[in-house]
């Protein structure tokens, strides 16, 4: 990396010659080393997974979610440090529950999204604090329909059909763009977000992982919830053969 | 003191005794106000305009002291212009509801402000709160409010039906205020109408010599028909 | 050693002194008060302001020609009844925040703005600071005229009046007020109605002040009327010389004559 040794990538208040802010360059690298996360948003709800790595055989299953719940309609995933991304969806409750406080109705996702990327983009700006090692992916379905947004690492957010981050975003971003997002419905949608999370798995050869998933549409009355049990065991199962037969 | 004095304000206080409506229908609100403004027994103005703008399309219809409501008016103004810059988009009216009655509850002990809100929005269509003294929110199909009201309640109950239409909708504001203003002393002047569409704000104006007229009393000192009237008893005092 | 000991909580002895010293029949000072007639009217092209120039404490004229239209902007003025240091007060704060306004938007500020700082501040305060006005003015919008009451509410209208003699005022401008007068006729009722106040009303009197601004300038008449000029009087009732006898005189010289002399020329300034 040409930025080593250079000082200017000391701090994330100082600019390199050539305007980048090497800090949070970095930052987006801690979110590249992360397992995958992804986010469908399709005609009627939004979907999301989490590859959750399991770095050993002694820790709980179920334990270290990186799917949290903000307001009642909106679900958060983040790709990176898991602690950051308990802050920044701490953040986003404080920000969802002063909306309604303040105007009695619950927020849309566009609003949060756009306090959260003001909070994110502050951590960009002093000497005294280090950039967000992650990037969080926000879905909802509110009062215009469903929504899906990426805050990354410097502050920006941009809405997606489809979103993918982390260690396989690549992969998970061409499997997404072969699906007609738009037509397929929240329940068809859990399926394929299972069936990618396992497919940018078994590519990267990877050690034991945790699918985790949620759903938001018109099964959940429009609120954030996991994944039924039973259609959780479906999607994994179909996911596994997909692999199997993929292999072939 | 055992309970809340409704009409306490303080001394010399500008007051809006007054008689305010609103009734949605099917295509928008219709709001309404009288216009006169006291101070005391003296009428400080007497064309003043009660149905105050909040947003594009939500208003209010201010009742109790003039400076209070003017305050909460403004404050509420201020919230919503940083609302729509924010999101986008006009806010709904129940959230222009919503902040007047967190601004009275919360206040409650330094405000006497009835205040009904009113407006057409993308989600609900047309919807009309009302916002009492002691910070309570209620939807309602009509609202009436301020110290003219209570002498119409009875009408507007017996008369109000869904399903009317724009023209029948400003009749039944325009004769219910002219009922209140005739019987209420701190009501009067002229009626001040305003129609929110999802196309616009009307404003509508009825003159205080034009305001409907209902029974004027003057009936009974006419001859009852086929029956003489009897001649007076009293003999009148001779004036030397 | 003395006691530094202090009860805590606040200290309420001055209150105890102050209620002592009433009761010994020396209430507090009262506020002079502009028991007043002002006004305001809307004319073709600007507005009219007049006041009335008396001031009373309680029954006593305090002031037999006070100026009771106040500057704001060079074209925006306020007449004010009530309190009169609060009058005087709170226009000169809001005047001093419209030049700083100004200054940093880099645009004549406009009426409104004068209005609503007025009103938010009177809100504030809750009605403590006793201040009626009449704000009129021209900005980039037009004419404008507001009244603002005490408590924060504001009205906006083509004619207005306050203060004791509004009554008074309110008559002349009801029965004689037109839409778009020439400035000669809005001035001439706005004096009326100033006369009005200052004939009927007992807290309003002597002279009419008036102010007219229009777009391009502003023009503020002071004691534009004085109705109520000292006459010559009919009579001399001066004694003449000699009228008292004396036994004695005695005449002493009150100015005390000093001579300094410097002895040494060492204290003069270095001036080289």
């Amino acid at each position: 990396m040409t930025s080593i040794g250079t000082g200017y990538d000391l701090s994330a208040s100082t600019y390199s010659p050539d305007g980048r802010i090497f800090q949070v360059e970095y930052a987006n690298k801690a979110v590249e080393n992360s397992g995958t996360a992804i986010g469908l948003k399709v005609k009627d709800g939004v979907v999301l997974a989490v590859e959750k790595l399991v770095h050993s055989k002694l820790l709980v299953p179920g334990a270290n979610r990186r799917i949290q719940t903000v307001d009642r309609h909106i679900g958060l995933a983040t790709a990176g440090l898991p602690a950051d991304g308990r802050t920044v969806a701490s953040r986003a409750r404080d920000e969802a529950a002063n909306f309604r406080d303040v105007y009695r109705s619950p927020p849309t996702l566009k609003t949060v999204a756009d306090r959260l990327g003001h909070f994110v983009q502050m951590y960009t700006l002093y000497s005294s604090v280090r950039p967000f090692g992650i990037s969080t992916i926000l879905g909802a379905v509110d009062k215009d329909g469903p929504a899906l947004y990426v805050i990354e690492p410097s502050g920006v957010f941009f809405g997606y059909h489809g979103a993918a981050v982390g260690k396989g975003r690549q992969l998970a971003k061409t499997e997404l763009e072969k699906l007609k997002l738009s037509e397929l419905t929240a329940r068809e949608a859990v399926i394929e977000a299972a069936r990618i999370i396992y497919l940018v798995h078994e590519d990267a050869k990877e050690k034991e992982f945790e699918l985790e998933m949620s759903w938001i549409g018109p099964e959940t009355n429009n609120q954030h919830v996991a994944v039924p049990q039973d259609l959780f065991n479906e999607a994994e199962a179909k996911a596994r053969e997909a692999l199997v037969s993929g292999l072939e | 003191m055992d309970h809340i004095d409704f009409q306490q304000l303080k001394s010399g206080e500008v007051n809006l005794g007054t008689s305010i409506m609103a009734v949605q229908f099917a295509d928008g609100v219709v709001i309404g106000a009288d216009s006169r403004t006291t101070t005391g027994s003296y009428i400080a103005n007497r064309v003043t305009d009660k149905l105050t703008h909040v947003h594009d399309r939500v208003y209010c219809c201010r009742s109790g002291s003039a400076a209070d409501t003017q305050a909460v008016a403004d404050i509420v103004h201020y919230y919503l212009q940083l609302y729509s810059q924010s999101s986008g988009a006009p806010p709904p009216v129940h959230t222009a509801a919503s902040l007047f009655q967190k601004l009275c509850y919360e206040n409650k002990d330094a405000l006497s402000a009835g205040i009904i809100v009113a407006g057409w929005d993308k989600e609900i269509g047309p919807s009309v709160y009302n916002i009492p003294l002691g910070g309570g929110l209620f939807r309602q199909p009509w609202a009436i409010g301020g110290s003219g009201s209570t002498y119409v309640y009875g009408y507007c109950d017996a008369t109000y039906q869904e399903g009317w239409g724009r023209d029948e909708t400003i009749n039944f504001v325009k004769n219910t205020l002219a009922l209140a203003m005739s019987r209420d002393g701190s009501s009067g002047g002229v009626i001040r109408m305003c129609v929110i569409t999802e196309g616009g704000v009307e404003r509508l104006f009825v003159p205080g010599n034009e305001l409907p007229k209902f029974w004027q009393g003057t009936e009974v000192l006419s001859p009852v028909k086929g029956k003489a009237v009897p001649e007076p008893q009293v003999v009148p005092m001779t004036v030397e | 050693m003395a006691s530094v000991f202090s009860a805590p909580g606040f200290d309420f002895s001055n209150q105890l002194r102050n209620n002592f010293i009433a009761e010994k029949g020396l209430p507090l000072p009262k506020a002079t008060s502009t028991g007043t007639t002002i006004v305001g009217c809307l004319f073709e092209d600007g507005i009219v302001l007049g006041a009335d120039t008396r001031a009373t404490e309680g029954p006593i004229v305090a002031d037999k020609n006070c100026e009771k239209i106040h500057y704001i902007t060079e074209s925006i003025r306020c007449c004010g009844a009530g309190t009169a240091a609060d009058t005087e007060f709170t226009t000169a704060l809001i005047s001093s925040n419209m030049e700083l306004h100004g200054l940093t938007s880099g645009r004549k500020p406009r009426v409104v703005t004068a209005m609503t700082m007025l009103k938010q501040m009177l809100f504030r305060y809750q009605g403590q600071i006793g201040a009626a006005l009449v704000l009129g003015g021209v900005d980039a919008t037009g004419p404008h005229l507001f009244t603002i009451h005490p408590h924060g509410s504001t009205d906006k209208l083509p004619y207005v009046t306050m203060g004791s003699g509004s009554l008074a005022a309110m008559a002349v401008f009801e029965s004689g007020w037109q839409a778009n007068m020439t400035r000669d006729a809005a001035l001439q009722l706005v004096k009326d109605a100033i006369a009005a106040g200052i004939f009927n009303d007992l807290g309003s009197g002597s002279n009419i002040d008036a102010c007219i601004i229009t777009a391009s300038h502003t023009e503020m008449l002071r004691n534009v009327e004085m109705p109520n000029v000292r006459v010559q009087k009919e009579r001399q009732y001066g004694f003449r010389r000699g009228t008292t006898a004396w036994k004695s005189e005695d005449v002493r010289n009150l100015i005390v004559s000093e001579e300094i002399t410097l002895l040494a020329g060492g204290d003069e300034m270095d001036t080289t």
